[in-house]
């Protein structure tokens, strides 16, 4: 692996004429300004180098320069790296190479900025649309700014997705767009010859609802980290701390080591309940329901434990801009230690029985078997990387929060399919109580746990932060606004984004009885990767509904009255 | 008499049916650590599905295809001694006739999922063509090795082969493939492959709904407690005093007793897929073919 300089000193001597400049704000952040021409090829090279390619974020600048920007993001894991790789074309022609066919996992992030932001990519192998419905007017790019927040175009009837051809001799079964695998709405068209899959086609997207272009244009700066937690139902705090952090690096601010501390355990109490959340519905995918009932009677203390905190169960409302709402005091930290003291002894019977019951293995051995190869060309993330032996951790190889000062193993195993998964996650939860353990006995007791932000807030800074959320790699990147109080630009990448787009080549030759819990075993959650949110952007208020108005409301709209 | 047994038998198996399934599902809440419904849901379920409208799909054989399944259980019932003693009936079967109907009780479920022509409930129909080929040979065998037991394939002779001979080789081995069969035979987990809610949704019964689901839903709760019975009657043939009525208590006791198992069995196993449970079944048929060579050498 080269160190960081060799990476900035192979990049400047291959492309000297490519590169316009290089940035480092802070030594993990290197932003490489390049001509578009190389783009591909700069990719390829720090790609070849050890780069993992994260996600691309383009960018409005059509009122500065008249250009339409584009980041491609990637991470150096071993050295603590993140490499952006910054392009710009002409908002008339905004022309990119596309990189898809050497990184494939930029292939939804290409798709979404020819969505969104009417960009074109030459040499992408499946120009599809991605995120905009069906009927949406072609030459409307909503992420542009000229477009305002609350367009409505007129709805159409008979335009529908066209889905992939199905390889010949097969027959199309579709899981989705409702179906009880998938606890929101996503359509798989999966190809079967007999009962064997032999491809598969994705439409997704089906509840985005804009809120990047929301937050851009509605909100202010404090506001969004609760938006930002209403991504997902499950990942909140991962969403709210990968934002603030975010705004606190682009502004150039640093929050107390306490909160850092504080954060850390949210972040990991949010771990355990998601792995038990996840190990449930895993059981339920494959028709074992007792294990589904008692993973989730064993979780119901989390969610105890949640409101103790915080005040709510879940979506804990904690993590802002400067560090944390709430402290904890040494009764609460008590609560914790009983808590988690209680939830390892039950984890224990359960990974025991799981772990010796050959009908599990039978059903998750050999399913969804990818190689490590194809997920380092996947760019997959989280448990479903290390169910497959490639060794990444945000939280060891790009620090944040308290995480350097934790002792921790990160489970890697080398099964290849959906059993590792599940090995490493509960694996993962036992690190996730003694991280808990470590934080609550180191944490100083100075310290404000928010900070305010006192400095002026630099126009145009741009900063990235990425958490290990229990699904993988959460990517946030900012670019803060010139004039006015919130973000000129916010990217979330969720870790579903990247491993649903490894699925196809997972579900490929296994049986249709697998397809649940092969989607299963990324712990999909379509919400964060379409982004939507129900909150009333127009009054600003948060408003009280009662059952009965609610009821009301529900009535209204299935009757249209 | 022998009349009233076929009524008795009839009125035995419909009263008791859905009060076996809920305590299956209350044995399955408890193991999961749940609360459960009242023993007695499955009367609401089928009272409730009876009162909603019936959506059909326009085709006969769609709507008939419950009231098919349902008779042919019944008729099955009313051939099979309970308590035993032989009904009117079943001096007038053999041993074929019952396989008959039961396969017709699954052909039915075939029939009325093709109709449908629900992309899952083809699926469904497929995974239950193969259950059907794949574990009817098992009850076939039981059948014959007590035919082979007792000389003749009359279907009283072979029920009560086992208490004629008592226990030997061939029928312990018989018995073990029975057992091993007994969740696939009433499509419990692991072997409820053909229903699969998170894959294909209840497979053959998606497009079902009310009344007809209602008939299908009995069907399915009759057809579980006639394997129950007839795993009681023809393995378990010891516990008899000789009086009809306690006989009939003590056989619905041992029913119980195996609707334990089933739950107990179901609500630890997740579900198999169709490739595993095939090489299953697979295995079974040469179970139940080696136990019927057994009694051939009168083993």
């Amino acid at each position: 692996m080269p160190s960081r300089d060799d990476i900035k000193k192979s990049l400047t001597d291959s492309f000297k004429g490519a590169i316009v400049k290089m940035e480092q704000p802070i030594d993990s952040r290197l932003f490489v300004d390049i001509h578009k021409e190389k783009v591909r090829e700069i990719s390829n090279a720090i790609v070849k180098m050890g780069g993992r390619y994260q996600v691309s974020i383009g960018y409005d600048n059509i009122a500065r320069d008249k250009t339409l920007g584009l980041v491609h993001a990637f991470a150096f894991d071993r050295e603590n790296l993140f490499l952006l790789l910054r392009t710009s074309a002409p908002a008339d022609a905004p022309v990119f190479d596309s990189i898809t066919p050497d990184i494939p996992n930029a292939g939804w992030s290409e798709r979404e900025y020819q969505d969104l932001l009417g960009m074109k990519f030459t040499g992408h192998p499946k120009p599809k649309r991605l995120i905009l419905a069906d009927d949406w007017p072609a030459g409307v790019y909503p992420l542009r700014k000229e477009i305002p927040w609350n367009l409505m175009p007129p709805a159409a009837e008979d335009v529908a997705y066209q889905l992939d051809e199905a390889p010949a001799g097969c027959t199309t079964v579709p899981v989705g767009p409702f179906h009880p695998t998938l606890h929101e709405p996503a359509h798989f068209a999966v190809f079967v010859d007999g009962e064997t899959i032999k491809g598969c086609d994705y439409r997704g997207f089906m509840t985005h609802r804009g809120i990047e272009k929301l937050c851009q244009t509605q909100v202010s700066y404090n506001e969004i980290p609760f938006i930002a937690e209403r991504i997902c139902g499950i990942c909140g705090s991962v969403h709210a701390t990968a934002y603030s952090q975010a705004a606190e690096m682009a502004f150039g601010m640093k929050i107390s080591r306490r909160a850092e501390y504080i954060r850390t355990i949210m972040l990991e109490i949010e771990r355990i309940h998601s792995h038990l959340l996840w190990l449930g519905v895993a059981g339920h995918l494959i028709g074992f329901d007792t294990v589904f009932m008692q993973a989730w009677r064993v979780r119901e203390p989390v969610m105890w434990l949640g409101e103790r905190i915080t005040g709510n169960r879940k979506t804990y409302g904690m993590i802002v801009i400067g560090g944390v709402r709430r402290d904890i005091t040494p009764e609460v930290k008590e609560d914790i230690l009983n808590v988690i003291k209680k939830i390892e002894t039950e984890l224990m019977t359960i990974h025991k029985a799981i772990a010796g019951d050959s009908a599990i293995h039978k059903r998750t051995k050999g399913v969804g078997a990818l190689t490590r190869e194809q997920v380092i060309d996947w760019s997959l993330v989280g448990p479903v990387a290390r169910a497959r032996n490639v060794d990444i951790d945000a939280r060891r190889d790009l620090p944040y929060a308290a995480y350097d000062d934790m002792k921790f193993s990160v489970p890697v195993v080398d099964t290849m399919d959906v059993w590792g998964t599940v090995v490493v996650r509960i694996l993962e939860t036992f690190e996730a109580i003694s991280i808990i353990r470590q934080a609550l006995d180191k944490m100083p007791n100075d310290g404000p746990i928010l900070t305010p932000v006192t400095e002026e807030i630099p126009p145009l800074a741009h900063a990235i932060s990425s958490i290990e959320a229990p699904r993988g790699e959460s990517v946030h990147y900012i670019i803060t606004g010139e004039n006015e109080n919130r973000p000129e630009r916010w990217r979330v990448r969720a870790p579903t984004y990247p491993n649903l787009q490894g699925v196809p080549a997972m579900m490929m030759n296994n049986q249709l009885a697998d397809v649940p819990i092969i989607i299963g075993s990324i712990d999909p959650c379509f919400s964060c990767t379409d982004r939507m949110m129900l909150v009333d952007m127009q009054s600003g208020k948060a408003k009280e509904v009662s059952g009965k108005e609610l009821e009301e409301l529900s009535r209204k709209l299935t009757t249209g009255r | 008499m022998e009349i009233a047994a076929i009524i008795i038998n009839v009125t035995l198996f419909l009263a008791l049916a859905p009060l076996f399934e809920g305590v299956i599902r209350k044995i399955t809440a408890r193991v999961q650590s749940r609360q459960g419904p009242p023993v007695y849901q499955p009367y609401l379920d089928l009272l409730k599905l009876l009162g909603k409208q019936n959506l059909v799909k326009g085709n006969w054989a769609f709507s008939a295809a419950p009231a098919i399944a349902l008779a042919s259980i019944i008729t099955a019932i009313a051939f099979v001694p309970l308590g035993y003693k032989a009904t009117f009936l079943t001096g007038y079967a053999d041993v074929i006739t019952v396989i008959y109907l039961l396969t017709l009780g699954g052909v039915a479920v075939l029939i009325g999922a093709l109709a449908s022509k629900n992309t899952y409930a083809v699926i469904g129909a497929s995974r239950e063509m193969i259950t059907i080929i794949m574990v009817e040979p098992v009850l076939a065998m039981t059948f014959i090795m007590g035919a082979v037991k007792v000389k003749s394939l009359g279907l009283d002779a072979s029920v009560f082969s086992i208490a004629v001979s008592g226990y030997s080789w061939s029928v312990a081995v018989m018995l073990a493939a029975f057992l091993l069969a007994l969740q696939a035979f009433v499509a419990r987990q692991p072997f409820d492959i053909a229903e699969a809610e998170v894959e294909i949704l209840e497979g053959p019964f998606i497009e079902y709904s009310g009344p007809n689901y209602a008939l299908f839903k009995y069907y399915m709760m009759l057809k579980q407690m006639f394997y129950a019975a007839l795993f009681v009657t023809m393995f378990v043939p010891f516990l008899r005093t000789g009086y009809y009525f306690a006989d009939l208590g003590i056989q619905l006791a041992e029913i119980f007793g195996v609707f334990v198992l089933i739950s107990l069995i179901g609500s630890t196993n997740p579900r198999f897929r169709i490739d595993q449970a095939v090489r299953y079944y697979a295995a079974l048929i040469v179970l139940s073919l080696a136990a019927v060579g057994l009694s051939v050498y009168g083993l």
